[in-house]
């Protein structure tokens, strides 16, 4: 059963220095929110008409999304491939994936030049538009998520006949999440198959949907295994030292996956890489840094039998998931443009703040919801 | 049938009672000017400036200098990547020519300005709830029958105004006619999957060093929306494919689980 509530916020009676920041960052990023909508975005971003995607779109929607692929690659690994002994990294994978939607909802809204027409995608259609394709199945897939999380609520409440229900309809749920994930996630790079002209050719490819797919599994899977060691340390936990070890092999092959992906595209394409600039650092710093080192690093028995080994190889391709997002929208872009852009301090704040946001709803809902393993009562979903 | 702009800038004379006239049409605010050093103002199009007279001086080998007035404006696309881009539909590419833009639809997420190869559309930066902004070809006039603010205005002939087709063979009659003028090629007659505004150049865009501010020459006759249209027309197919996949695979593995259990069980 999940434990007694007896906190009404998260930090509550011992106020440590992490909890306090977050605290902290949660002010400023309301202030910066109110201001955000109040003066507009030209006064409170350094975006411009040279620039009019910046960090919001790369991080908070573009990697907040990729990171949040755990939900469907855990659901797919249990319900579609029958690896059921992951099972307990399953829920707290949803509950993370939903939290990073629920940050592209936020994040988008902000970013929008018109945040109160946010719902017009669903009724006003432009099905040739990708990024209205984004929209419908983001728009879906947090619904879908957000209906796993209700269930396992009834679980908690003990709503036995409406759990039953759900138990029956359940491979629906899982089979549209996955189908509407795949999409999205391989879509939000299809957004950039309009604008290769634009882009330097490190990037610029034809491939973009199936690399963001597979870099969206990727992320997923390193974030599971990052959430399982961060969280077991915070809520002083075991680690699911049992079954990681086997799931980080996934990782790893996940990963040599993709830099045969990657590789053979830059060599499909001819793409001259031994330059010196700046675009060329981050692209090796992508390609060698965060997919081939955390590669050869799970290699190892020893790396995938230690946390320490397991959070510095998860780590690492997490951070290249993020930065590959980064690349692609931004050092790209910049290659080719004379303008410059650096996020403003508004831009900064409403991005830390909503990862603050989701660290406290993450806490909120393991202490509402019965997420790990020790806390489900019997069979579980 | 479709309207276009021939735009023979041999021709311009860079008074820019265009860039006046369209103003005044469209009601746009002033800024107050200052000097650039490029002679062009303003310096860059913006959500109160849709057209703007580049100038550029190029220096020829032999040591001549000619001057070249550039007008930059929407090109009004065939197939525009804008209105591909758009995920609520607010850019339309009208029959009669003009691209144009729905206020009240757009959401502002400013994918238009990053697909559009021209960089044309530009937003509203000093609004609270900004709008998107760009040369709209007056079709508010074509619609009473009127030609656009800036032809209408233009004292040297530089903006001729009428179908396609004709402005097309007009502008190769007048390169035809007088080749040593001309750059052989007519710009937007099939870049980009072809355009409504057109161009006349004495050189090319690459010799006035315009090829990467906004007259790209490297787009090739494919309009960039194509290649988001074609990955949304493989959609349908991949998602209905990985659902039956995701199915089969389930009961699959979970068939293979229960015969294994079973075989568990007799041994
Ligand atoms: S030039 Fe740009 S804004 Fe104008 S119609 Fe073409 S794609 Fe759209
Ligand atoms: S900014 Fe407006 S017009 Fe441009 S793509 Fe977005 S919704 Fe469409």
């Amino acid at each position: 059963m999940a434990q007694k509530v007896e906190k009404w916020y998260p930090g509550e009676g011992k106020l440590t220095p992490g909890w306090t920041i977050i605290y902290i960052l949660l002010m400023l990023g309301f202030v910066a929110a109110c201001a955000r909508l109040y003066l507009g975005l030209g006064a409170t971003t350094n975006l411009s008409d040279g620039y009019p995607w910046g960090l919001w779109v790369s991080f908070d929607i573009l990697a907040g999304v990729a990171l949040a692929g755990g939900g469907f690659t855990m659901a797919a690994a249990i319900y579609i491939f029958n690896l059921k002994k992951f099972e307990p990294l399953l829920r707290p994978a949803k509950l993370s994936a939903f939290l990073g939607y629920l940050m592209f909802i936020i994040g988008l809204f902000f970013d929008l030049g018109q945040p109160w027409r946010i719902w017009h995608p669903m009724v006003m259609w432009n099905p040739h538009s990708v990024l209205f394709e984004v929209s419908w199945c983001v728009m879906l897939y947090t619904a879908v998520l957000a209906i796993d999380l209700f269930i396992i609520g009834l679980e908690r409440y003990g709503k036995e006949s409406w759990v039953r229900f759900f138990r029956d309809i359940y491979l629906v749920l899982v089979v549209a999440g996955i189908m509407l994930s795949t999409l999205h996630q391989s879509s939000l790079g299809a957004l950039y198959l309009l604008l290769p002209e634009k882009m330097s050719n490190l990037w610029a490819t034809q491939a973009l949907g199936p690399l963001f797919f597979t870099s969206a599994v990727i992320g997923g899977m390193s974030v599971v295994i990052l959430e399982s060691l961060i969280s077991a340390r915070a809520y002083k936990r075991q680690p699911e030292m049992d079954i990681l070890p086997d799931f980080a092999k996934g990782l790893g092959i996940a990963l040599l996956v993709y830099f045969a992906m990657k590789v053979t595209d830059l060599y499909a394409r001819g793409v001259s890489v031994w330059v010196w600039d700046k675009a060329h650092f981050f692209f090796f710093l992508e390609l060698l840094g965060t997919v081939a080192l955390p590669a050869l690093l799970l290699v190892y028995q020893k790396v995938r039998q230690s946390t320490t080994g397991l959070f510095w190889a998860a780590g690492l391709s997490a951070f290249g998931v993020v930065l590959n997002r980064f690349n692609v929208s931004l050092t790209s872009y910049g290659g080719y443009r004379s303008f410059s852009y650096f996020p403003s301090i508004i831009e900064i704040i409403l991005t830390a703040a909503l990862v603050a946001l989701g660290i406290v709803i993450f806490d909120l809902g393991r202490k509402l919801l019965p997420i790990y393993k020790s806390e489900l009562s019997g069979q579980s979903r | 049938m479709s309207k276009a702009v021939l735009i023979d800038t041999t021709k311009c004379i860079g008074c820019r009672a265009c860039q006046v006239a369209c103003k005044s049409w469209n009601d746009l605010k002033g800024k107050k000017a200052t000097f650039s050093e490029t002679w062009s103002n303003p310096r860059f199009l913006s959500s109160y400036d849709y057209n703007r007279i580049i100038f550029r001086e190029i220096s020829h080998p032999d040591g001549r200098l000619d001057w070249y007035f550039i007008a930059r404006r929407c090109l009004h696309c065939h197939d525009p990547a804008c209105a591909s881009a758009c995920p609520v539909g607010a850019l339309v590419k009208m029959p009669e020519g003009p691209v144009v833009y729905d206020d009240v639809k757009c959401i502002g997420c400013r994918y238009c300005m990053m697909a559009c190869p021209f960089q044309i559309p530009k937003f509203e930066w000093e609004s609270a709830v900004p709008l998107i902004r760009k040369c709209t070809f007056c079709a508010d006039r074509l619609a009473e029958g009127l030609t656009p603010s800036c032809v209408a205005t233009c004292p040297t002939g530089t903006l001729l105004f009428g179908e396609r087709p004709a402005l097309l063979k007009e502008a190769h009659r007048r390169i035809g006619a007088a080749p040593q003028r001309y750059y052989p090629q007519v710009y937007g007659e099939k870049t980009a999957g072809g355009t409504s505004s057109l161009y006349l150049t004495a050189v090319s865009f690459e010799e006035l060093g315009l090829n990467h501010r906004g007259f790209r020459t490297d787009l090739g006759d494919v309009p960039q929306g194509l290649y988001g249209r074609e990955w949304m027309s493989k959609v349908p197919y991949v998602g209905v494919a990985v659902g039956a996949l995701a199915v089969g695979l389930h009961y699959f593995h979970q068939r293979r689980a229960e015969v294994q259990a079973e075989e568990r069980k007799e041994d």
